[in-house]
């Protein structure tokens, strides 16, 4: 036992799918839980592919989701079929192990499965059910589908980002989904510990899109506060004076920087030279801020980004080059300190995994296993965990309550 | 038995940064007795904005509000006093930004927790650090803006949130495995902000490593592999948009009457779809114009596509759902009322808190002298 595995001897059954629910799971699974992710042939996780065809399941493309090796990794998967009576029974079997669900399905689906925290909790009565829908589970919106980025735009958030010109501007593809994962964990390890000292379970809802409210709280804040909504003002925000980001030699290479102190100022001043020391002390030049970032937007354009990063963050000031996916890989902090993993994962080969962010001492968390195959543990959990016999094993293949190739839904 | 969850969890921050705060108010939230050990002049929070109007430092920043509701604050001259002493004694978490243990690690088998914009080793491990940052490294601001830039900062505290919300993991795992018997000795974990921050990128990153692939910007509101994505105006006001699937293509199609656009057969994957902007977008944005957006946004979610209502902060406090579910509650002290963001999850058997008191700078110190 050691502080690597904190969570050693806690059983979590992980019915969510796409990012956010998995997400939760994989840092119990980091830590040292026993994570089981629960699919089934026909209603894999949607993260394996939402557009699959007959030829992607013959090409076994169901193994060579990078988004779906991610996030799933350190985990054992079960393929059962919980429209099936056997399966939805063997179910609850493994729900009799454990100390928590997670499921993250549209408010729809446990319902027509049979399934609910009270029949889980009649299965294990300390069993806890966290559920991470968008909206959360009560209120007018309860059931309404969401992806991250639909969390996203319902936060508010896209009005406090862009230039006022443009619309409401989004900061990525999926935020919600991130930070619905780290809600999870947080969720998760909350109603452990409650579990833990009383021996009760309970039921856990968990709003996608109130979780990302703190990142918004700078401008929901300030509506509270003073009764004004913020303006979109590009890269700006707060009293900094320098907040941009500034062309460098080649192509979509720059470099951000911010200003938000006198010390900050004068020290760009002195580095940069003239022009930009005649806008004079910090209070001076801030009547003068569009000048100044047309002063910096041709300061650094025949200079490499990183190194302009390394020569002002040398003399105290924020700064950073705008890295892309493969500098992130190839980043020598990162790669210092061991951030980037590798795993050779089936169908796929050797994979880079990121390290939780949070480590106990030097070395980050150890990956131990790369993301299951689909069904990768059918027999190894039905035997071991819920003692079936291998003539019963069959029997469920045979009958499709298992298996460990993906179908096209048949309805 | 209802107590509060993490009743009876001790958590001492003394460093009082939005990490830092935001990590300790998820304990507090949840039942846990959280004490801000201040300087004199206060936690650099109390100093951030935005303000509320009419008071005065250190009590008037909103920020500090939100982040301090349910807290005590005491004040101590250094963290080697016998008032800090005191506080320490107490406590199973200790959380830090990394600067300040040297004073407090003397006499306590607490958990310490710090939490660093790089953590500790490495390259940039001395980087001044800011929010702006974060976003330029993780990769995130290479997909914010116009296709010939420059990249757009998101604005606010949200590199330091998502520290904090990965901090409150790494730490509450470790209470919780010590709690467990799983973890006896005494540990100090470390969380850095900026690979908090690669949660939001990571996906891709191993995609591109797969594929050799560097995705260029598209331009505002617009993110490879999903479309339609984005925010488009209605009649009056935004509409948010995402349509991944097929069955989505197609109700979506029906609801915008762009039923030839619909089987097309390079229109049945998302990248395909991205392909074919410059036929959809001129139709989709007619189209959108001609509904106001709660009728379009309710008539979506009836044809299970997920389009979304993007409201203004304004607009936000008036939400049904929202309004349902208090999702805003009242963080007060004797200075002010102000409405701050509550809870993103909850207990049915044991509620957490839904805002609460400020503690005014120094409020609690007598409970330690």
């Amino acid at each position: 036992m050691t502080a690597a595995t904190p969570l050693k001897g806690i059983r979590i059954i992980d019915l969510s799918m796409g990012w956010a629910g998995p997400l939760a799971c994989r840092h119990m699974a980091d830590m040292g839980a026993d994570v089981i992710k629960v699919e089934s042939c026909e209603r894999f996780d949607w993260w394996r592919s939402w557009e699959a065809t007959q030829e992607w399941i013959e090409s076994n493309g169901a193994e060579k989701s990078t988004a779906f090796n991610t996030v799933n990794r350190n985990k054992r998967d079960i393929t059962l079929d919980l429209e099936h009576p056997e399966g939805r029974s063997l179910l609850l079997e493994l729900v009799k192990t454990a100390n928590i669900v997670v499921e993250n399905y549209s408010g729809s689906v446990l319902p027509k499965l049979d399934l609910s925290f009270e029949i889980f909790r009649q299965a294990k009565p300390d069993i806890i059910l966290l559920s991470m829908p968008a909206f959360g589970s009560t209120g007018p919106w309860a059931n309404f589908r969401a992806y991250g980025s639909t969390v996203e735009q319902s936060s508010g958030l896209p009005h406090l980002n862009g230039s006022e010109n443009d619309p409401p501007t989004m900061q990525h593809v999926a935020l919600g989904d991130a930070v619905g994962g780290l809600t999870g964990a947080a969720a998760i390890l909350v109603a452990l510990r409650h579990q833990s000292r009383t021996g009760e379970g309970q039921f856990v809802d968990l709003s996608q899109v109130e979780g990302l409210f703190p990142m918004a709280s700078h401008g929901i804040l300030e509506y509270a506060a003073t009764g004004n909504s913020p303006k979109r003002a590009g890269s700006r925000f707060g009293n900094s004076l320098v907040r941009g980001v500034y062309a460098c030699k080649g192509e979509d290479q720059w470099v951000a920087i911010e200003c938000s102190s006198a010390d900050h100022w004068s020290a760009l001043a002195d580095e940069i030279g003239q022009p930009l020391s005649e806008f004079g002390e910090y209070q001076i030049a801030k009547h003068r801020i569009d000048e100044i970032d047309s002063v910096l937007s041709d300061s650094f354009r025949d200079k490499d980004a990183k190194e302009v990063m390394r020569q002002l963050q040398g003399i105290g000031i924020p700064a950073a080059a705008t890295l892309s996916t493969v500098d992130i890989l190839n980043d020598p902090h990162l790669a210092k300190r061991g951030f980037w993993q590798f795993q050779e994962r089936a169908f796929v080969g050797l994979q880079p995994h990121p390290s939780p962010p949070y480590r106990v001492g030097k070395e980050p968390f150890s990956i131990v296993s790369a993301a299951p195959t689909l069904g990768e543990h059918n027999q190894e959990i039905l035997k071991t965990v819920l003692g079936i016999e291998d003539e019963e094993i069959t029997r469920l293949e045979s009958l499709g309550v298992i298996g460990n190739r993906p179908r096209l839904p048949s309805k | 038995m209802n107590s509060e969850a993490l009743d009876g969890i001790n958590v001492v921050d003394v460093s009082g940064t939005v990490g830092t705060g935001y990590c300790s108010k998820v304990f507090a939230d949840y039942g846990a007795q959280v004490v801000n050990l201040e300087t004199e002049s206060g936690f650099a929070t109390r100093r951030l904005g935005p303000h509320i109007p009419g008071v005065s430092e250190p009590e008037n920043s909103a920020m500090h509000a939100f982040l301090s509701t349910n807290k005590k604050s005491v004040v101590a001259t250094d963290l080697s006093s016998d008032v800090a002493k005191r506080v320490l004694q107490e406590a199973d978490l200790i959380l830090d930004d990394g600067s300040d243990w040297d004073g407090c690690n003397q006499s306590t088998d607490a958990i310490r927790s710090s939490i660093t914009w790089y953590g500790k080793g490495g390259p940039y491990s001395d980087f001044v650090g800011s929010d702006m940052e974060i976003f330029a490294l993780n990769g995130m601001l290479r997909g914010i803006g116009h296709i010939d830039g420059p990249p757009i900062i998101p604005t606010g505290y949200q590199a330091q949130i998502i520290g904090g919300a990965s901090a409150f993991i790494g730490s509450m795992a470790q209470v919780f495995g010590k709690e467990l018997g799983n973890s006896l000795e005494p540990v100090h974990v470390e969380t850095s902000i900026y690979e908090s921050c690669l949660c939001f990128t990571d996906v891709g990153i191993v995609g591109a490593y797969s594929s050799g692939i560097v995705a260029p910007r598209m331009g505002i509101n617009r993110f490879p592999p999903t479309y339609p994505l984005g925010v488009f105006p209605c009649k009056d006001g935004w509409i948010g948009v995402t349509v991944l699937t097929p069955s989505q293509w197609h109700a979506f199609c029906k609801l915008l009457e762009m039923d030839d656009l619909s089987q097309l057969e390079l229109f049945q994957s998302a990248i395909g779809r991205l392909q074919g902007i410059d036929i959809i977008e001129p139709r989709m944005r007619e189209k959108l114009l001609t509904f106001s957006a709660e009728d379009i946004f309710y008539r979506s979610q009836k044809a299970r596509v997920p389009l979304a209502r993007v409201p203004t902060m304004e607009e936000l406090f008036d939400v049904d759902q929202f309004v349902e579910r208090n999702a805003f509650s009242l963080a007060h002290s004797q200075h002010y009322e102000i409405n701050v963001p509550s809870v993103p999850f909850r207990l049915f058997r044991t509620p957490p808190k839904f805002g609460g008191v400020v503690a005014h700078l120094g409020a609690h110190t007598k409970d330690y002298a």
